[in-house]
């Protein structure tokens, strides 16, 4: 006769958690902000955009390849902010770093990037509705960038502390979850702001 | 036996609470947050309900200005409509439920509790320099011009602060839930706080990337906006109905906890109850694409924008009558042992209001629809240009929100001060925060509806009188004295409550409150009123009603 086990009752669902809930609230925001921004931006182009007679872009030349660029180097970091927390997720506190260390560079080299094709440019505030425009939308997808890359760097400073492995790596999951949405905001004003114009 | 043990833990050495103004300056806790909300909040409702007095007494008169004059009037209206709903009825739900939520789900706290103060004090400064900036001419429609920077600033200063409430409140929910209370058993009231935290997390920051651009537009040469007038235009749908069923979502949650408790029963469908609840808040949603894009003079195709809002209001009149049905029925059964007490008949005026909300507002956007439909043929203006949109906001601000509110404040009031308010002082305030509505929403609606009354969105302040291109204004001044008498009613409302919280708790004649003065369902209902800073986790909570159970097991066992 051999005595057999009772089979144990499931334990509770595992909660999500709170730090990767709270930066998927904070995804929905910016999302919804930048929406917000750019139907404005459309809305007022379709409004009073280009039409014959009318230079939309009051007379600026938009820097096609540094913009290029700039986006390019937002895909990089992208890539390299996954690496840090695939290196994180494995415990591997050296590549860990050295791969968020990668993603803060790169993500000073965007910002260095847009704001030279934004002196390329050389639109003034309050010269026409396309500068005026232009400032806000890229402004805030560049603010949202600067909080991407603080929350970056914080959450990396933090695994790099230690908080590694699957469950340590939660909130560097957070903050390349973040800079994941960093990139596709700045896709979309790129590609409505500098693209369509 | 029951399956949900209910203890409380107590935590040996609990942090006790400092009570200096320090202590409350650096507090994390959620209870104390929520204190903060709702006081504040109130305070500035009061403000808010003597600034739209001051207008609507000024829209008796069609000819010339009674309180105020043609620079003021426009400011005033202005910071009365946002300080109603972005410094009252927000706030003070998002305090009710930074107050209750934790204990509804057997949290210790808000998931982020410094992000929760941050909220209170970021938006109690704000709302000083939106103040501010009004005081010194710089609202939407000012003459200070850097005032006016200061008050798109400030504005979003407010909803960023919201925002970060609103995101604390559903990471709770979705979070902290103690182990084996799966969101389908979370009660109610913490299910409505959740649907609106959500959809504010979508819905606000449309108004804040506007924000950022009117700002820069504004304060670098103005060359999209035409002046400070196309500020309001573009902010206002924030504002209004379909969005302000948003903000009236925690009221319905706090109508169904009510409303079950004194059937002392278990909802027949507890999913309908969380269903139409998530549809009302759903369908408040898209009002800023309506409003805030087709304000640019986007081409929408005749009708397709008046279809939108039918749909909005519709979905949301059917959520809000499912509800009240299913609530209704369950009431129904269980009428045999139905104590009537002021938080239920608050909670059931309420939901009437909620629901004549959205049945006005879908007669408002039927209206327009037709209207739509036959452009051109007779001249008509919409319902939503009239003052007829100021009576739908009125139902649902003094109606369904204060309304809510001295629900929530006496059903709540025990678990939050350890006293009940005055039960003979809650019949009186009820009924005269019943009139003051029905007065406050009949006065501009029978007024849009009957003499076209044109809506203050349209005001041009160079005119030498309110509504100098106002054709037949007959019989609106007797609509809008109503109007008056029903936000000074209402008022009246507001300052009993508030003398009931003082004499009940401050004063300390309410009846001390045991655990559950009220035979509830929910398990905020287990710990001590109110329950001790570092005291308030539930263990092993596995249903949002714990009490309701456990009497349906004391019963079984009877019979047994």
């Amino acid at each position: 006769m051999t005595d057999t086990m009772p089979a144990l009752p499931a334990g509770p669902r595992p909660r999500p958690r709170a730090q990767m809930v709270g930066t998927g609230f904070a995804v929905a925001a910016g999302s919804m902000m930048m929406a917000g921004a750019l139907g404005l931006y459309m809305a007022r182009r379709h409004a009073s955009g280009p039409h014959p007679g009318h230079d939309w872009l009051d007379g600026a030349v938009v820097p096609n390849p540094q913009f290029d660029y700039a986006l390019l180097t937002l895909g990089l970091s992208l890539v390299t902010a996954h690496w840090a927390l695939w290196a994180s997720r494995r415990g591997d506190r050296t590549h860990t770093w050295t791969a968020i260390a990668t993603t803060l560079v790169l993500a000073l080299g965007f910002f260095n990037m847009v704001m030279h094709s934004l002196n390329r440019m050389e639109l003034e505030l309050g010269s026409g509705e396309y500068a005026n425009l232009a400032f806000a939308t890229t402004g805030l997808a560049l603010a949202l960038a600067v909080v991407g890359a603080l929350y970056l760097a914080l959450m990396g400073l933090r695994s790099v502390g230690g908080s590694l492995g699957q469950d340590g790596s939660s909130p560097l999951g957070g903050a390349v979850f973040f800079w994941d949405f960093v990139a596709v905001a700045w896709t979309a004003t790129w590609y409505a702001v500098y693209v369509v114009k | 036996m029951s399956e949900t043990t209910t203890e409380a833990t107590a935590e040996a050495g609990a942090p006790a609470e400092d009570a200096t103004p320090l202590g409350w300056l650096n507090t994390a806790d959620h209870k104390r947050i929520g204190r903060l909300f709702i006081v504040t909040s109130i305070l500035f409702g009061v403000l808010g309900l003597v600034l739209d007095l001051l207008v609507r007494i000024d829209l008796t008169d069609g000819e010339a200005f009674v309180a105020l004059d043609v620079d003021t009037f426009a400011q005033v209206f202005a910071l009365s409509r946002e300080t109603l709903v972005l410094l009252f009825l927000i706030p003070a739900f998002l305090g009710v439920a930074c107050y209750v939520v934790p204990l509804q789900i057997g949290a210790s706290n808000l998931a982020f509790p410094r992000a929760a103060a941050a909220s209170y004090w970021g938006w109690l400064v704000s709302a000083g320099v939106l103040i501010g900036a009004y005081a010194g001419n710089g609202g939407p429609y000012g003459g200070w011009s850097d005032g006016v920077d200061l008050h798109l600033l400030a504005l979003g200063g407010i909803v960023l602060s919201l925002l970060i409430g609103a995101v604390t409140i559903g990471t709770t929910v979705l979070t902290m839930r103690s182990p084996g209370l799966y969101l389908d058993r979370t009660p109610p009231f913490s299910w409505s706080a959740m649907v609106t935290a959500s959809m504010l997390v979508i819905s606000l920051p449309v108004l804040l990337g506007q924000l950022v651009l009117l700002y820069v537009d504004h304060r670098y040469g103005r060359v999209f906006l035409g002046g400070n007038q196309g500020i309001w235009r573009r902010i206002d749908w924030v504002h209004e109905t379909p969005q302000l069923f948003i903000y009236v979502v925690p009221v319905l949650g706090a109508v169904a906890e009510i409303k079950l408790a004194a059937s002392r029963r278990r909802v027949f469908e507890p999913l309908a109850v969380y269903f139409t609840l998530g549809l009302v808040g759903l369908f408040g949603f898209g009002a800023w694409a309506n409003f805030s894009v087709t304000g640019e003079g986007v081409d929408i195709a005749d009708g397709l924008e008046g279809i939108v809002l039918v749909a909005l209001y519709g979905g949301a009149l059917l959520g809000s009558t499912v509800l009240f049905g299913v609530l209704g029925f369950t009431l129904f059964q269980g009428r045999k042992g139905l104590k009537v007490t002021t938080p239920l008949i608050a909670a059931t005026l309420a939901i009437v209001f909620v629901l004549a909300g959205a049945a006005l507002g879908l007669v408002g956007a039927g209206s327009d629809w037709l209207e739509l439909a036959g452009r051109g043929n007779d001249g008509n203006p919409y319902l939503r240009d009239t003052v007829f949109t100021s009576g739908v906001q009125s139902l649902l601000i003094y109606g369904a929100g204060v309304m809510g509110l001295i629900a929530a404040l006496h059903w709540w009031g025990p678990k939050i001060w350890g006293r009940r308010l005055n039960e003979a002082g809650g019949f009186l305030t009820v009924l005269v925060a019943a009139v003051g509505a029905l007065l406050a929403t009949l006065g501009p609606v029978l007024s849009g509806l009957l003499t076209e009354q044109p809506d203050f969105v349209y005001f041009d302040p160079s005119m030498t009188s309110i509504w100098s291109a106002w054709v037949d204004s007959s019989g609106a001044p007797g609509f809008m004295a109503m109007g008056v008498a029903g936000a000074v009613i209402t008022a009246v409302a507001v300052g009993l409550l508030l003398l009931n919280v003082i004499w009940s708790v401050l004063l300390g004649k309410g009846v001390e409150a045991g655990n559950d003065p009220w035979s509830a369902q929910t398990p905020e209902w287990l710990l001590a009123s109110p329950p001790p800073m570092g005291d308030g986790a539930l263990a092993d909570l596995t249903s949002g009603t714990p009490l309701l159970d456990a009497s349906e097991v004391a019963d079984e066992e009877v019979t047994v």
